[in-house]
């Protein structure tokens, strides 16, 4: 091949590629980006998948104690599916300064584990109660109800729609009302119309997030309520 | 992607799909499936489109995609291609290379019977014109594997061909 030249071949390479007969294209740029965002959307619907049935059955980072609404007692105890759902705690300097020291450690309880004992130190509070035998964590203060590690998952925990849409449903409880707690993702240009009570925000990926919340029975209260505005301040830049 | 990236993404589709179609063509061999392959690659560059930063590099970006998505094609077990230094049996055999059209065939047919990567090297040198150094980037390989390939590639093409190379012509 050493008589053949650069240019010559260059030259017999565009010939052999510039075929007049050859078939029209078989595609064009809608064509093109349909598939992207076809691509796009079902990458992202898994990633939200995921993360959603992480968030409903695995319960990361989803123990919330809520304090009694009026008693503080362990009865009023409930676990909801998102942390952004946790009332504000009274405010303790000491309880601050921990969670400063410890930021990860105190967001990570989902554990039905006894707790680790470590000798008391002078300068811990007095127990609030004291705690005999088989002492469940929620119970070691009296400003915190009980702890409960992952909401009851509904009948149809996780729905998984055509077009991208995916929901959580948990069963919540807040004091003596009990109820369903529904989080749902609609991809951009998706819209649906809310349920009374429900609540909806735009997000970070242009879709929409709804939160709601229903009564068991009707008539009753809905659960958390009055927390949906923050869980979806949470939900809408994550997805 | 904003209306901004996508008119961008538009113009660029407009002035490069036929010639990204004929990078495929002469990877492959087959305009159906380079249609498709150009087609994967120009859907990646729309899904990657705001990552790419540097918009000089577009065409070696697409380069890049393409090329291995032909020769990860030519690797699967039903497609894999065997490099043959004799015809298949029942191949026509090389047409007359007495004018332009007949150059098209025995090229195509004679780069079909190159190594993908050795194909690679050729087309990207020969049609698009890429220098040793810019061939290699667009690989990821080093300039003499650039260098050794061509050699290699252009003896195999000899080797099918044998003096119908020197025969042919360009159209034109």
């Amino acid at each position: 091949m050493t008589d053949l030249d650069d240019d010559r071949l260059g030259d017999l390479f565009r010939a052999a590629a510039s075929d007049p007969g050859a078939p029209a294209p078989g595609f064009d740029r809608e064509s093109v980006v349909g598939a992207s965002r076809r691509v796009t959307a079902r990458r992202r619907a898994a990633v939200l998948g995921a993360g959603l049935a992480l968030v409903a059955v695995a319960g990361v980072g989803t123990v919330v104690s809520l304090p009694s609404s009026s008693s503080g007692g362990a009865g009023d105890a409930s676990t909801v599916a998102a942390p952004m759902l946790a009332p504000a705690a009274p405010y303790d300097s000491r309880a601050e300064g921990a969670d400063r020291r410890r930021p990860r450690r105190a967001s990570r309880t989902p554990r039905h584990r006894r707790p680790r004992r470590r000798p008391p130190r002078r300068s811990d509070p007095p127990p609030a109660s004291a705690p005999t035998g088989r002492t469940r964590p929620c119970e070691r203060s009296s400003s915190r109800c009980c702890e409960v590690v992952g909401a009851p998952e509904a009948a149809t925990t996780d729905e998984c729609r055509t077009g991208g849409e995916r929901g959580v449903n948990v069963e919540v409880g807040e004091g003596a009302a009990r109820g369903l707690l529904t989080v749902e993702y609609l991809p951009p240009g998706v819209t649906e119309r809310l349920v009374a009570g429900a609540l909806s925000a735009p997000t970070a990926s242009g879709g929409t997030v709804v939160v709601s919340s229903r009564p068991e029975r009707p008539g009753e209260p809905a659960p958390l309520a009055d927390r949906l505005p923050d869980a979806l301040r949470y939900l809408a830049p994550l997805l | 992607m904003d209306e901004a990236s996508e008119r961008e993404f538009a113009e660029y589709f407009r002035e490069r799909r036929d010639a990204v179609r004929r990078t495929a063509f002469l990877l492959c061999g087959d305009w159906h499936r380079a249609d498709d392959h150009a087609q994967a690659a120009f859907v990646a560059l729309h899904r990657h489109w705001r990552r790419i930063r540097d918009r000089s590099a577009l065409d070696a970006w697409m380069r890049r995609t393409l090329v291995r998505a032909v020769v990860d094609e030519s690797r699967r077990p039903w497609r894999r291609e065997r490099a043959t230094a004799e015809p298949p049996a029942d191949h026509p055999g090389v047409p007359s290379a007495s004018d332009a059209v007949a150059t098209r065939h025995v090229l195509v047919d004679g780069l079909r019977s190159v190594p993908p990567r050795q194909r690679a090297v050729l087309v990207l040198r020969y049609l698009d014109g890429l220098d040793v150094a810019s061939t290699a980037a667009v690989l990821g390989c080093s300039e003499g594997t650039v260098k050794s390939q061509t050699a290699d590639g252009l003896a195999a093409l000899r080797a099918v061909l044998g003096d119908a190379l020197d025969d042919l012509r360009p159209a034109g």
